[in-house]
């Protein structure tokens, strides 16, 4: 077990690896100079060699052939990428184009609202979505179950920015009910503790500022639950399904067992393993659809800096975001794989 | 009653029996299914307004603009404030929101169609071969093909860094000799050392060009010859194969789409490479795990049994097979790529404006919601959610129509 916990965990170092390479390679990708591009059109020669001498940029890409012809040891690995990953390494990745911030320090100050938004989100996913998938299993071909398959199947194929939209439509521009847009009204305030306002909140004991909270998230965490809701949903309906036509629950409903027992005991156990492979999957894409649902509730996350950094042309916040979503989502599937190591015992790792 | 004579049998011809083949049944059950058939009537309206609106509805979009018809909502019927009907309304620069929402519908399936096409093609392809040469023996021509390519590959590194590109050449020829002599020393530590020797002094020649280059290059070919040495087969193909598309997989959703196209600047054709790309694992898996659970039947086996090519293995015997979860695939995964080209258009990353499409219609509009303008919104959001539901109902349907034995 811990043997393999391992095996996992170093084969994932290729993958980081790689992913690294190909938001390196990002910086090739744009258009003309990559000094030009941070200084703008108008910076003059000299700067641009400053930016390019600052970041290595005059470095050869991945390893200098010309150091070694003078035995250079140390210059023939001085190069582009391997000073990237070296200030990765050291949690380096580099500072904001435009306001001369490090990267690094505004995506940890960030990430809390990101976090918060997410597991929000996931929780709304998971709390209706997998009971929605029981029942309908439960009563497959009723009203119920097609009502179900249909409104997942509506759910994944709505834009999940087209429903932010709508809700602010609804929900802030016409009933006024609820706030359009940010994490809290200018007027309340909540002691940073974790810097997830709901948790903080209420360790604080700080009531109206967490209503005030939750009025805020409750809009952005609906939009961006729809896809999880719909695909956890339907996983666990077919999931379901195919446990409820074992023997074994025919045995059950022999025996005499309540309705609930057979359901919850012995089925629901056994269907459980593609349920949460199906969550942890979705708890990385959540990430990525962050990038749109903080976009239109100017929610003060990762997703909504990379979005406005994107239009800025603030390449190194781009590269940053990236990296720490894919690195995020890298680590969940690791989750998923280990956490199957666990939930079934018939699983043999050698 | 009457007798049956063998004149009336003779009448009842066997042979006009009507021929069923597993297509036609699957699209029988296909069309007898509704929701699949909600979902093509669905893509049918929307290819033929699009293709309509495209070859015979003349549309510039560019000298497309009123600013008397500003933000007008829907009009059914003129009136003196709008002269004109505007069945959606219009938009911010007084266009006609049904124009463009049916316009817009060409751009929007043309990106689905091309990025699917690309992630389909590359990834089945893939997957198609990495599955196979991890399930089959590979044959000896073939092992000396992937033997001095990785040597080629491998070898072009020091071939780089001392610019002596016969290097690669040579790597490649010691990657052949290893399947050539695989029982020289066979499984001794002296095989490995023989080889990381050999290596390291095809590397070593770049001593002619100075002692660090030789040390770098003789380092390298030592690593390459301890490599080659190995008896790497198909496995170590589909390994490589697969680790590759694990890192397009780590990207999240259309993050990587949204990532390149924020380097390589906006355009529709950018972001149709971008999703196309971004699709290439999830078929190259799919093709994969398909083929190795068909190379294990008994007519693969029986295929190999009478001496059939591995060409024909694959195209004749292999491929058909794994056809139908593709096809599933690649219908969902067409709705997914018109969502995921309208999120870039949302984002300003996709169609460059006044280019009609749906997420650029979107995001164009959706700062106008406060003075109250929700036509300009609601009808490109209903638009691209309609054709999203069309290819997911048809590809369930067709799920269910492919494999019987599934149905989820």
């Amino acid at each position: 077990m811990t043997g393999y916990i391992l095996r996992r965990l170093i084969s994932i170092v290729p993958t980081l690896l790689g992913v690294t390479f190909v938001i390196f390679m990002f910086t090739r990708l744009i258009p003309g100079d990559p000094a030009v591009a941070m200084l703008g059109e108008h910076a003059t020669q000299e700067n641009v060699e400053r930016i390019r001498e600052q970041f290595g940029l005059n470095r050869p890409l991945l390893l200098d052939r010309a150091a070694l012809q003078q035995g250079d040891w140390r210059g023939f690995f001085n190069t582009q990428y391997i000073l990237y990953l070296g200030r990765l390494l050291r949690l380096d990745l580099g500072s904001s184009i435009h306001r001369r911030i490090p990267v690094a320090e505004t995506l940890a100050e960030r990430f809390p609202a990101t976090i918060e938004l997410a597991l929000v989100a996931m929780l709304i996913g998971v709390l209706v979505g997998v009971p929605v998938g029981i029942a309908s299993a439960a009563r497959r071909n009723s009203a119920l179950d097609s009502t179900t398959m249909i409104g997942s199947l509506i759910g994944v194929s709505v834009p999940i920015f087209w429903l932010g939209i709508m809700e602010i439509m609804i929900f802030s521009v016409y009933l006024q009910w609820l706030p359009s847009g940010g994490r809290l009204s200018s007027n309340v305030e909540i002691t940073s503790i974790t810097n997830l306002y709901l948790v903080d909140s209420l360790i604080t004991g700080n009531i109206p500022g967490f209503i005030d909270a939750l009025q805020h998230i409750i809009l952005p965490a609906i939009a961006l639950a729809t896809i999880p809701m719909a695909v956890t949903a339907r996983m666990t309906r077919s999931s379901m399904l195919d446990v409820l036509q074992e023997d074994y629950i025919r045995t059950a409903h022999a025996k005499g067992l309540m309705e609930r027992v057979v359901l919850f005991r012995h089925a629901l156990k056994n269907a459980f393993l593609p349920i949460i492979t199906i969550i942890g999957i979705q708890a990385g894409t959540l990430l990525a659809g962050a990038v749109l649902t903080e976009t239109i509730f100017s929610w003060p996350g990762i997703g909504k800096w990379v979005y406005d950094s994107i239009l800025a042309r603030d390449y190194p916040i781009v590269q940053g975001g990236t990296l720490l979503i894919a690195f995020i989502f890298i680590f969940f599937s690791l989750l998923v794989d280990i956490s199957y190591a666990y939930l079934d015992p018939r699983i043999h790792y050698d | 009653m009457a007798e049956i004579t063998t004149q009336d049998l003779g009448s009842i011809d066997f042979a006009v029996r009507e021929h069923r083949s597993l297509w036609k049944d699957a699209w029988r059950r296909l069309i007898s299914n509704r929701t699949a058939r909600i979902g093509m009537f669905i893509i049918v309206l929307f290819v033929a307004s699009a293709v309509f609106a495209h070859y015979f509805w003349d549309y510039d979009p560019k000298t497309d603009l009123d600013y008397t018809l500003k933000l007008k909502p829907p009009t059914l019927i003129p009136n003196e404030d709008v002269p004109s009907v505007h069945i959606f309304g219009t938009d911010k620069l007084g266009r006609d929101i049904f124009t463009r929402v049916v316009h817009g519908g060409w751009n929007s399936l043309r990106v689905g169609l091309v990025a699917v096409t690309i992630s389909v093609v590359i990834g089945v392809l893939l997957g198609l071969l990495a599955g196979f040469y991890e399930s089959m023996k590979i044959t000896p021509l073939e092992r000396i093909m992937l033997m001095g390519l990785i040597g080629l590959v491998l070898g072009l590194l020091p071939a780089w860094i001392a610019t002596q590109w016969f290097q690669a050449v040579l790597f490649a020829i010691l990657g052949v000799v290893s399947v050539l002599w695989e029982n020289l020393l066979a499984g001794k530590p002296a095989r490995i050392m023989l080889f990381a020797v050999v290596g390291t002094i095809i590397g070593a020649s770049a001593l002619a060009l100075g002692v660090y280059y030789g040390i770098a290059c003789g380092v390298c070919g030592l690593v390459i010859g301890a490599i080659l040495s190995q008896p790497l087969g198909g496995k170590t193909f589909s390994n490589i194969t697969m680790r590759v598309m694990d890192i397009l997989l780590a990207f999240p959703g259309y993050l990587l789409a949204i990532a390149i196209v924020a380097f390589l600047g906006p355009g529709l054709e950018k972001g149709m490479i971008a999703i196309g790309v971004v699709g290439i694992p999830i078929y190259a898996r799919l093709a994969r795990s398909s083929v190795l659970s068909v190379s294990q039947t008994e007519y693969v086996l029986a295929a190999q049994a009478v001496g059939e090519g591995h060409d024909r293995i694959i195209f004749r015997h292999i491929f058909p097979n794994i056809l139908s979860p593709i096809i599933v695939q690649s219908t969902l995964g067409l709705g997914a790529a018109i969502l995921s080209a309208a999120a870039l258009g949302f984002l300003g990353l996709g169609a460059i404006p006044p280019e009609p499409e749906w997420g650029a219609m979107l995001g164009d509009s959706y700062k106008y919601l406060a003075s109250g303008a929700w036509w300009a919104v609601v009808f490109p959001g209903i638009a691209i959610m309609l054709a999203v539901l069309g290819f997911n109902l048809l590809g369930d349907g067709l799920r269910d129509a492919l494999d019987p034995k599934l149905r989820i």
